[in-house]
């Protein structure tokens, strides 16, 4: 293999193959990097599309080449095409058409599927959507111009996103939740409660405490949903936010070992040589917890997306960890922020919660009380990014502590205070 | 070849005036007056907040500009890049206010517009020869230089306190 050519082939024009694309290019110049894309659209930001269904963005303004970070140059980008099974004895992938396409390094970077629990009935009818792709959101924009109800099923960050985008669209939305409370993956029900307040205010109606059971539908699409509670509610769109899986099918009886995700050591290189994985696709660890996980995010996909393309290339980099929790966004005009640990009940952890004026917050400390484990701010999210470096790098906080629990922490306590305990 | 400037702290020299902040918003502000920025809307905003980090040092924090900034990769829409100057900026027009940078920042410099829904940052002045805040410091705390002549200066100072020290 001559080092100054070599072939780089990413599985995936997601957040993950993309951003490391641009590490790729940053650290070789010469080197062939194909991206191999199963969609039929060019890379897009993702978190985006939302604003396809709400129409407060085009298409247009998506697009993820030439944006922000990503303005590396000749990366061939190949729409359309999906890699059927990859074959790393003969150092190639094998895709729709039956073409081959050899590869020095590779990437998986194949990102995740929506979860379609399977305990629904009815959810092959016109009408019901899992929000994943661009081709997604231009369905539902189009299916929502009809108007009328919707129904989503799941209470996290994607169907509130898309709820709005409906709402704003001039759409009755009700939102139909397992759990207690909306957002609890991303914390606990008292930390939602101003959230949910605002939710109610926008008009947005909830319920709590039930699943769907049954979707039902004409030659029209979908009628209507029968939950596990006996109520049987009128709709003409469904939306399935349940979490998302790796997408890791075509791996399957290969020796790319699996485990939930594509399992990858501190360097993103999976169990076969010349093989890394990155982002949704991938299973890493939490700093926070110390946990496997799949993480899920954009954030993360990119940053482990740099870190494979920099391994790929040839400059070690170790990856920090993923975050499971690490959220930010506004939802009915009340920004929040959750990171790390944020699930408390039934453990030993430390925690600090506050209200005042509006803004809530609660931070959470490991049980000695001498590290930030995670944190929560609803409205007031100033300089989280400070407590989110804290909680990733484990720090003592010694003297800042005060500084943490009053939301008052700010970069001059790093400059001037050691952090150290006594310090 | 020297590389491009960059603003440049000197923590022991500031006294906590807060000039740099009021003239970073009015070089922000549409008029660019005082007199004018205090009503205008949306508010101009400062993007360099001086901090008081006990009661005797002061400290001036901004965006550093970071090397491998986590804002403009963390950034969920491409509205964060950076300029041939190495100047990282925020394109308001894209933003869409989902504040990621804001929990990524590891310094705590992203503010969040509340009437545009945008989030700032210190874009280094872009119509200026030299940063509205280092123009307006009065002690030189702040200082814009390339890092080559920063550091000379740093060492040449270090010097001029050693042979200070020993009675030279
Ligand atoms: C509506 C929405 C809003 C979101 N908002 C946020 C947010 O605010 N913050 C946040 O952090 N995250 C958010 N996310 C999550 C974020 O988008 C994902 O975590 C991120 O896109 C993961 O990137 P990835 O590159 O790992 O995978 P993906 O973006 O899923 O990309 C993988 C790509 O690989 C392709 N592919 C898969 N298999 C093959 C194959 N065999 N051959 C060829 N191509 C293949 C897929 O078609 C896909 O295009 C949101 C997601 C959605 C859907």
């Amino acid at each position: 293999m001559s080092a100054s050519k070599r072939r780089y082939v990413i599985i995936g024009g997601g957040a993950a193959g993309m951003a490391a694309t641009t590490a790729i290019r940053e650290q070789d110049r010469l080197g062939s990097i194909v991206v191999i894309s199963e969609e039929q659209d060019m890379p897009y930001f993702r978190p985006m599309i939302p604003f396809l269904i709400s129409g407060k963005k085009a298409e247009a303004d998506m697009a993820l080449a030439g944006r922000g970070p990503y303005q590396a140059e000749g990366i061939h980008i190949r729409t359309g095409v999906r890699v059927i099974r990859v074959e790393p004895e003969a150092h190639q992938v094998y895709v729709t058409g039956g073409e081959k396409v050899p590869y020095d390094k590779l990437l998986i970077a194949s990102g995740s599927l929506p979860n379609i629990p399977a305990d629904i009935k009815g959810v092959e009818a016109e009408g019901v959507f899992a929000l994943r792709t661009l081709d997604d959101a231009r369905k539902a924009a189009l299916r929502a111009k009809k108007g009328g109800h919707v129904i989503m099923l799941g209470g996290g960050m994607l169907n509130l996103k898309t709820a709005f985008s409906l709402l704003e669209r001039g759409l009755d939305v009700s939102l139909v939740v397992h759990s207690p409370q909306v957002l609890s993956q991303l914390m606990e029900p008292e930390d939602a409660a101003l959230i949910r307040k605002a939710l109610d205010m926008a008009g947005l109606k909830i319920l709590t405490g039930c699943n769907a059971e049954r979707i039902i539908s004409d030659k029209d699409g979908v009628t209507s949903v029968a939950l596990t509670n006996g109520m049987e509610i009128p709709c003409r769109m469904v939306f399935i936010g349940k979490g998302v899986l790796p997408n890791v099918d075509f791996l399957s009886n290969g020796p790319v070992h699996i485990d939930h995700g594509v399992v990858v050591n501190q360097y993103t290189a999976t169990n076969v040589p010349d093989i890394h994985a990155a982002g949704d696709v991938a299973a890493t660890f939490d700093p926070a917890t110390g946990k496997m996980i799949v993480a899920g995010l954009w954030t993360n996909a990119v940053e482990m997306g740099r870190c494979a393309g920099n391994n790929m290339a040839g400059n070690v980099t170790r990856y920090g960890g993923a975050f499971g929790i690490q959220n930010a966004t506004q939802v009915a005009d009340v920004p929040f922020v959750s990171m790390g640990v944020v699930h408390t009940k039934g453990n030993d952890f430390e925690t600090h919660t506050a209200e005042s004026y509006g803004s809530y917050r609660r931070l959470v400390f490991s049980p000695d009380g001498t590290r930030l484990a995670g944190a929560v701010f609803v409205r007031d999210i100033s300089r989280a990014g400070l407590y989110r470096f804290l909680i990733r790098e484990a720090m003592d906080i010694g003297r800042i502590k005060a500084q943490i629990i009053d939301h008052k922490l700010h970069y001059g306590h790093f400059v001037c205070s050691p952090l150290a305990k006594g310090g | 070849m020297p590389g491009p400037r960059e603003i440049f702290v000197r923590i022991d020299r500031c006294m906590g005036c807060h000039s740099c902040e009021l003239a970073c918003a009015v070089e922000h502000s549409k008029n660019k007056s005082l007199y004018n920025a205090i009503s205008e809307h949306p508010q101009p905003k400062k993007r360099i907040y001086v901090e008081r980090a006990d009661t005797q040092a002061c400290v001036p924090v901004l965006c550093r500009h970071c090397e491998e900034a986590p804002c403009m990769h963390a950034c969920i829409c491409g509205a964060i890049s950076r300029n041939k100057e190495g100047v990282v900026l925020t394109d308001s027009g894209k933003c869409i206010g989902c504040w990621t940078c804001v929990m990524v920042c590891p310094y705590g410099v992203i503010g969040r517009h509340l009437e545009t829904h945008k989030s700032y940052r210190c874009d280094r002045c872009p119509d200026r020869d030299i940063p509205a805040c280092v123009d307006a410091c009065p002690t030189h705390a702040l200082i814009y230089h390339t890092v080559e002549d920063f550091s000379q200066g740093v060492r040449k100072d270090t010097a001029r306190q050693m042979t200070a020290g020993q009675g030279g």
